[in-house]
């Protein structure tokens, strides 16, 4: 087996880079193949991503509803969203998530790395615990939780009770269910903390012993070497944590039944969009929803690149 | 030398897509007219003694029509306004042939052209309204056409534990019959204790205290058919969602989450831990009750009213249906409608506790001389059902909503119910 494709490899680097003349033919016949092999990829994409997300442009303008074409509307859709309370009411929910979400996750997960870059006897141990929340699946994660933030007997509000403390109705009650909801998004971190844990991997050791020379306190360390640093890699995760936010469904959808309970304090965007699409017969409607947020996220992350260039600083430069 | 093995590697690639597409074309078209004999693709979401039930159901047609092989296939969240996989199918050109289907959805399907009409062959077979509860059959309707063969149906009463009556010097004979009577042993029931509920006595949202039953007991309506008018926000209606509100308020509305939040189904369930005293439930909470608890010493009586005389309730219940585009049609039918008949109707409905949308089956069952059935097939002349409309779904849980909203203090009860009505009509109008 090694051999013949080490044989077979041989005529073609070689045809490649001796036989200039002949390179023309070669390169498109393998390119053929090459586009051959990629096809099972390509036509699933374009099948079924591109094909979907451009028809849903032209959908957004009609009362398709999966089942019938529907008609052609314009921009009634729209203009009817803007006066839908319940739409105004998911986006509200969704960006008081994702601005509480994004950056606690962000400050938590450095810190988190950070002390798990120390170099502390079992530290493979203590990434690994840290990690494994993040294999569990949302549905699980959000049945844990569940009894966990019980406010009959869950485990978090028997501890307030042993400290004197009465917790509140974390899921049932309008105050409490969304903060409840981001710090059980926040327990399942362990993604992009293995990212920070890259990105503080790759800071040149010089740095730290040029800075414990001139006799910086490990304060100024963090704050001048190691934060600075670490700006590539949280500007990714902002973006990826933002983009996410945005699309926050399984965790409200399967702790609420899909229902947003209590007093739609729970009903997330891409919920909303959802019941529309395959409750409601609205999928037409529900196109203009999904366009909608594409452009806000676009221009969120948009801003989140412009804005880039100011605090992003990359080694090397 | 390279070129061969290429050549190999594509011949074996397209081999494999080839022997792929063939697998999925013959997959396509094979169902139902295979030399295997008839196949019927049955979706539904019954499990525990319904599902028992319509084992039974399924092995007494396959014997009696042998050739027809019904392929049951359990699908969860089928039905209360959760219909993804069946709707994703059907757009798909690959439906089941026959599923189990909220009645409550079927004009709105319907209207979506996504069933198939059953009129002509339903009366081939001589079935007719006259063979089952007006209601049913009215559900099972649109537009003068029928889409569903109903099988089940149900009504909703006050359940009540007996010896909390007695425990606390009410008469376990004379259950409450006005709201005011309702409020007045709610009270004295319930035992609370900082804001944890050791006991609660009655909690109206709670089980199947939905607001269609609210509205109507408070002698309102929702829904006119003839104008197709939408009333949530009929004044009787308003002044149930009013009294909601205040009971909400008077108990603390997050105490009462705190409390439900904290209660399971099935052994969990409050009324059996003698944890609730009074909830509206529907017969289909009796088998439970009958397994979890069988000496549990309740009764159960019509929903108070304010006047305490009008009772009323409101039926549901289920159906089948043939989805449009289904493979087998023939086959399809001819277990509808022994899912439907007498027969049928009489092994369902005696494994699942189940009312039957036949009256006769009903008294054959004896439940009209059970104690506790009998309460609730008496009442079934007097129920309602909820609006035949296609945008039942969506009214459904904009009620869900505003009971939500007012019960929260978000909005009052007139302002979130006018809101309902205005967004069910614009529905409606397009």
């Amino acid at each position: 087996m090694k051999k013949k494709m080490e044989q077979s490899d041989q005529p073609l680097s070689a045809g490649g880079m001796i036989n200039p003349k002949k390179k023309k033919s070669k390169v498109s016949g393998s390119s053929i193949n090459g586009w051959l092999f990629a096809s099972p990829w390509i036509i699933g994409l374009l099948l079924f991503y591109a094909f979907p997300l451009f028809s849903s442009i032209y959908f957004s303008f009609t009362t398709y509803s999966i089942l019938s074409p529907g008609e052609f509307i314009g921009l009634d859709n729209y203009k009817q969203l803007m006066s839908d309370g319940l739409f105004w009411k998911s986006i509200y929910n969704t960006i008081y998530f994702a601005v509480f979400f994004v950056p606690l996750s962000i400050i938590i997960g450095v810190a988190l790395a950070m002390m798990l870059n120390m170099r502390v006897k079992g530290m493979a141990v203590y990434r690994t615990i840290f990690f494994l929340p993040t294999l569990v699946p949302h549905v699980a994660l959000a049945v844990l939780w569940m009894w966990l933030l019980n406010p009959g007997f869950g485990l978090v509000n028997g501890v307030l009770d042993a400290i004197g403390i009465t917790g509140p109705n974390w899921l049932g009650s309008v105050t409490w269910s969304k903060p409840s909801l981001i710090l059980m998004s926040l327990w399942a971190i362990g993604q992009p903390v293995i990212i920070y844990l890259a990105g503080l991997g790759d800071i040149p050791q010089e740095l730290y012993e040029a800075a414990d020379v001139d006799g910086a306190s490990w304060l100024q360390k963090t704050f001048k070497v190691t934060i600075p640093l670490l700006t590539p890699v949280i500007f990714f995760n902002l973006v990826m944590g933002a983009i996410g936010a945005f699309q926050q469904f399984t965790l409200p959808y399967t702790m609420t039944q899909g229902q947003g309970t209590p007093d739609n304090s729970m009903t997330f965007y891409v919920m909303y969009l959802y019941d529309n699409a395959f409750k409601y017969f609205q999928m037409g409607y529900a196109s203009a929803m999904a366009w909608i947020l594409f452009i806000v996220i676009m221009l969120l992350t948009a801003v989140i690149f412009i804005s880039s260039k100011r605090w992003v600083h990359y080694q090397g430069k | 030398m390279s070129n061969s093995i290429f050549r190999k590697l594509m011949f074996s690639f397209c081999l494999v897509i080839v022997i792929a597409l063939v697998a999925c074309s013959s997959n396509e078209d094979g169902d139902g007219s295979t030399s295997e004999g008839d196949t019927v693709e049955f979706w539904h979401s019954m499990t525990d003694t319904s599902g028992d039930a319509v084992e039974k159901v399924i092995e007494k047609f396959e014997e009696e029509n042998p050739d027809i092989n019904i392929e049951a296939t359990y699908v969860a969240n089928q039905g209360e306004g959760q219909n993804e996989k069946l709707l994703t199918a059907i757009a798909g050109g690959n439906p089941p042939d026959v599923a189990y289907f909220d009645r409550f959805e079927v004009a709105a399907w319907a209207a979506q052209g996504s069933l198939e009409p059953l009129t002509e062959m339903a009366e081939e077979a001589g079935i007719s309204q006259d063979n089952y509860y007006d209601f049913a059959w009215e559900e099972a309707s649109y537009e003068e056409e029928l889409y569903a063969v109903p099988t089940t149906t149900d009504s909703r009463l006050l359940f009540y534990n007996k010896d909390h009556f007695e425990e606390v010097g009410l008469d376990p004979e004379s259950p409450p019959t006005t709201i005011d009577e309702l409020e007045e042993a709610a009270e004295k029931l319930t035992i609370k204790e900082g804001n944890r509920f050791e006991r609660i006595g009655f909690i109206p949202w709670f089980g199947q205290g939905w607001f269609y039953g609210w509205g109507w007991s408070f002698g309102g309506d929702f829904y006119d058919p003839d104008t197709g008018e939408v009333t949530a926000d009929h004044p009787k209606n308003v002044e149930a969602l009013e009294w909601m509100t205040e009971f909400g308020q008077e108990y603390g509305v997050e105490d009462i989450a705190g409390f439900t939040d904290s209660q399971g189904t099935g052994a969990m369930d409050p009324f059996v831990s003698g944890q609730i005293s009074m909830k509206i439930d529907g017969n289909f909470g009796v088998a439970a009750l009958e397994k979890f608890d069988p000496d549990l010493n309740y009764g159960v009586t019509p929903i108070p009213t304010p006047t305490g005389d009008n009772f009323t309730t409101w039926s549901g219940g289920w159906s089948v249906v043939m989805p449009k585009g289904a493979n087998n049609q023939e086959g399809a039918w001819e277990f509808m409608k022994f899912f439907g008949s007498e027969e049928g109707q009489k092994i369902f409905s005696e494994t699942s506790r189940d009312f039957s949308v036949i009256e006769s089956v009903n008294e054959s069952l004896g439940y009209t001389e059970d104690p506790i059935f009998a309460e609730f097939i008496n009442i079934l002349p007097e129920s309602n059902s909820r609006p035949v409309m296609t945008e039942g779904s969506l009214y459904w849980n904009a009620l869900a909503d505003a009971v939500e909203a007012s019960t929260r203090g978000n909005g009052t009860p007139k302002e979130n119910l006018e809101k309902v009505t205005q967004q069910v009509s614009d529905a409606l109008e397009e």
